[in-house]
């Protein structure tokens, strides 16, 4: 389904999903750092950025309780989150690059376990995509089969025009109740051109050809060129919109506490640190390596996806430089 | 008014840091040097360690050179070779990190060959790296820098930078800071940790974070939540700004790294105030055995037991 929207009305739109009780998630400032957060109001949204983090965090939030007990004598209580709590959301102004790292998400999250708090959340998401106006040139959607203008994950997917206002296209059930629910708000497709969308630089990588190398050279000399420099941290999964580990907690006393769930990284020495004191990644360009394995090989011999979208947030945010983009495109060119 | 900052001398600077380099490395005087080189981006660079005298002319020197490059000598990098004298690429802020770690017995001087840059600043960290230097596009730190040209290096190229005077931004952030309640103050510091996501990048980029085994890291006991949460993450930036008291010389590189943009040298420049009013000390330029909160002196302030 095609049709078209003002601006006026996008906002509209917005305030009556929040009056309604709906989660509306989109860009805006936090103390002027850009994230996906809920608005409070439709004027809070921002469109001319990327935000600092990425769309991941409406299903997949940095920190959440999946259990919580109590202890009192001998009576101990266990007690789960039950997802149905979780509220009916609206995710607005997702860049294409956000936007289609949901559904590669999906397949990991519902693979030979299901993980009831992503899909859940996954099934009371409406995700509204908004095509990409700006790149720099860490931007490399190009790069991995995407782009700007990108519908992947969304169920309606909006094109800033010229002369204000966007066209809609609805991509799924989701996209179409939106927009039937909300029908005065939307008008008939008109003839108005798309502003002019971001041309990020990069040329296409040849990502059968990577995976190939990758299949062939788990040891190799080039990992240590790449990442000695590389200092363990993990900015760049956490602003990632496709990396998805996780680490498991207990938190609290021996009254009461709360099991949870928070973002981790294999930049990290504690990831693999086993409790016998060995670790078999004791180095950090054997870290580094897994980030890349797993993007551009493990995750393609599994589910048959890349896992990465070009979003350039790693590039952008490394304290140390390293380019996710140059590696690649090094690995394709060996 | 935007000032421009005049880096016409940083060619001149790469140039003189490859020869040097290449002489150094043919020599056999040095195993290794940590500097920068040139990354995909448009202007942008990343640091590299060549161990070949053919790669010294990889080495840069530009605004987008923001590294402390004193981290990767750390024993937390355990990646970089240790063995034989090591050549590093300093800016004078960066030089203070490397005499602190002389003072904490971490490296010895006569393992170093001090590869000296002048600086007149590099940019700050939000900043595409193709753009110029300016007043706006500077990093904060550079705005208060006592240390444009590096003292007892190895080599400094013959280069004087032209520094013009800035407003200094920490100082009248921690004066605004200061004036207002502890409820207010609070306030404030507890909404910056709130946006902490724990990536840690702080703790990593930090030449003074190389405990081996971070007390934050540590689950038996678990010291520190390590969930990023109201409690944990102030525990963490209150553990960070504590150990880091009378030995951070402010490379800001934790702030710098900060993906969530908080302001975390400005907790390290409070702390070295507090330093300074207290035991008349400063981190930096001189190397020291000890510093004031890891020895005893009858002259020490006691106001505080009551």
């Amino acid at each position: 389904m095609q049709k078209h929207i003002t601006e006026q009305n996008l906002n509209a739109l917005l305030d009556k999903l929040i009056a309604e009780g709906k989660r509306v998630v989109a860009p805006r400032l936090n103390a002027g750092t850009p994230l996906y957060e809920p608005l409070k109001n439709s004027g809070e949204m921002i469109t001319d950025q990327l935000p600092r983090r990425s769309g991941k965090e409406a299903f997949f939030p940095l920190c959440e309780d999946i259990m919580s007990y109590t202890k009192e004598g001998q009576k101990v209580e266990l007690k789960d989150i039950d997802p149905a709590r979780f509220p009916e959301t609206v995710l607005v102004g997702v860049r294409p690059c956000d936007a289609a790292a949901i559904p590669v998400l999906d397949a990991v999250f519902s693979w030979d376990y299901k993980d009831e708090f992503f899909l859940e959340r996954r099934k009371k998401t409406t995700i509204v995509g908004l095509a990409c106006t700006k790149a720099d040139d860490a931007c490399f959607c190009t790069a991995v089969g995407l782009s700007p203008s990108d519908t992947k994950g969304s169920d309606l997917f909006l094109t800033p025009l010229e002369g204000g206002g966007y066209a809609c296209e609805t991509f799924s059930d989701k996209g179409e109740t939106l927009v039937n629910n909300h029908a005065g708000l939307f008008s008939e497709p008109n003839n108005a051109k798309a502003v002019a969308l971001a041309e990020p630089g990069t040329e296409a990588f040849d990502l059968k050809k990577v995976k190939a190398w990758l299949d062939e050279h788990f040891e190799d000399p080039a990992w240590d060129s790449i990442a000695t420099r590389c200092v363990g941290c993990g900015a760049c999964a956490f602003v990632c919109p496709a990396c998805h580990c996780f680490d498991i907690v207990d938190e609290g006393t021996e009254k009461s506490g709360k099991r949870r769930k928070n973002w981790d990284a294999c930049g990290f020495w504690k990831f693999t640190h086993h409790a016998s004191g060995h670790n078999p990644r004791d180095q950090q360009p054997k870290r580094y390596r897994n980030r890349i394995m797993h993007k551009f090989k493990y995750y393609d011999d599994k589910f048959g996806q890349t896992l990465c979208t070009g979003c350039g947030r790693c590039i952008r945010l490394c304290p140390v430089g390293i380019d996710i983009a140059a590696i690649v495109e090094e690995i394709s060119k060996k | 008014m935007t000032q421009t900052i005049d880096t016409n001398i940083y060619a001149a600077v790469t140039e003189a840091i490859q020869s040097e380099a290449q002489r150094i490395l043919a020599a056999g005087e040095v195993t290794a040097i940590v500097g920068y080189a040139a990354a995909r981006r448009k202007g942008s660079a990343q640091p590299i360690v060549i161990t070949s005298a053919d790669d010294a002319q990889k080495l840069i020197f530009t605004p987008a050179c923001v590294n402390n490059l004193a981290v990767y000598l750390t024993k937390a990098k355990k990646e970089i070779p240790k063995s034989g004298r090591i050549g590093i690429v300093v800016k004078g802020c960066d030089l203070k990190a490397l005499v602190g770690l002389m003072g904490e017995s971490q490296l010895k001087r006569e393992q170093l060959y001090l590869i000296g840059v002048p600086c007149a600043g590099v940019l700050a960290s939000t900043i595409q790296p193709d753009t110029g230097l300016t007043s706006d596009s500077i990093a904060p730190k550079c705005r208060e820098c006592d240390a444009h040209l590096p003292q007892g290096c190895d080599f400094v190229p013959s280069q004087t930078p032209v520094t013009p005077e800035l407003e200094k931004k920490y100082a009248a952030e921690i004066a605004r800071l200061e004036a207002l309640t502890p409820q207010e103050r609070w306030a404030y510091w507890k909404e910056q940790f709130s946006k902490c996501i724990k990536c840690y990048a702080c703790r990593q980029v930090c030449p003074f974070c190389f405990c081996e085994q971070c007390l934050c890291d540590r689950n038996k006991p678990q010291m520190v939540d390590t969930t990023p949460r109201p409690a944990g993450n102030t525990a963490w930036h209150i553990v960070r700004a504590m150990h880091l008291a009378g030995r951070c010389a402010g490379c800001a590189e934790c702030e710098r790294v900060c993906p969530m943009d908080i302001p975390l040298n400005l907790l390290n420049r409070k702390m070295a105030k507090e330093l300074k009013e207290l035991y008349d000390y400063e981190a930096g330029f001189d190397v020291h055995d000890k510093g004031p909160l890891n020895s005893y002196t009858e002259k020490d302030d006691q106001s505080f037991i009551k």
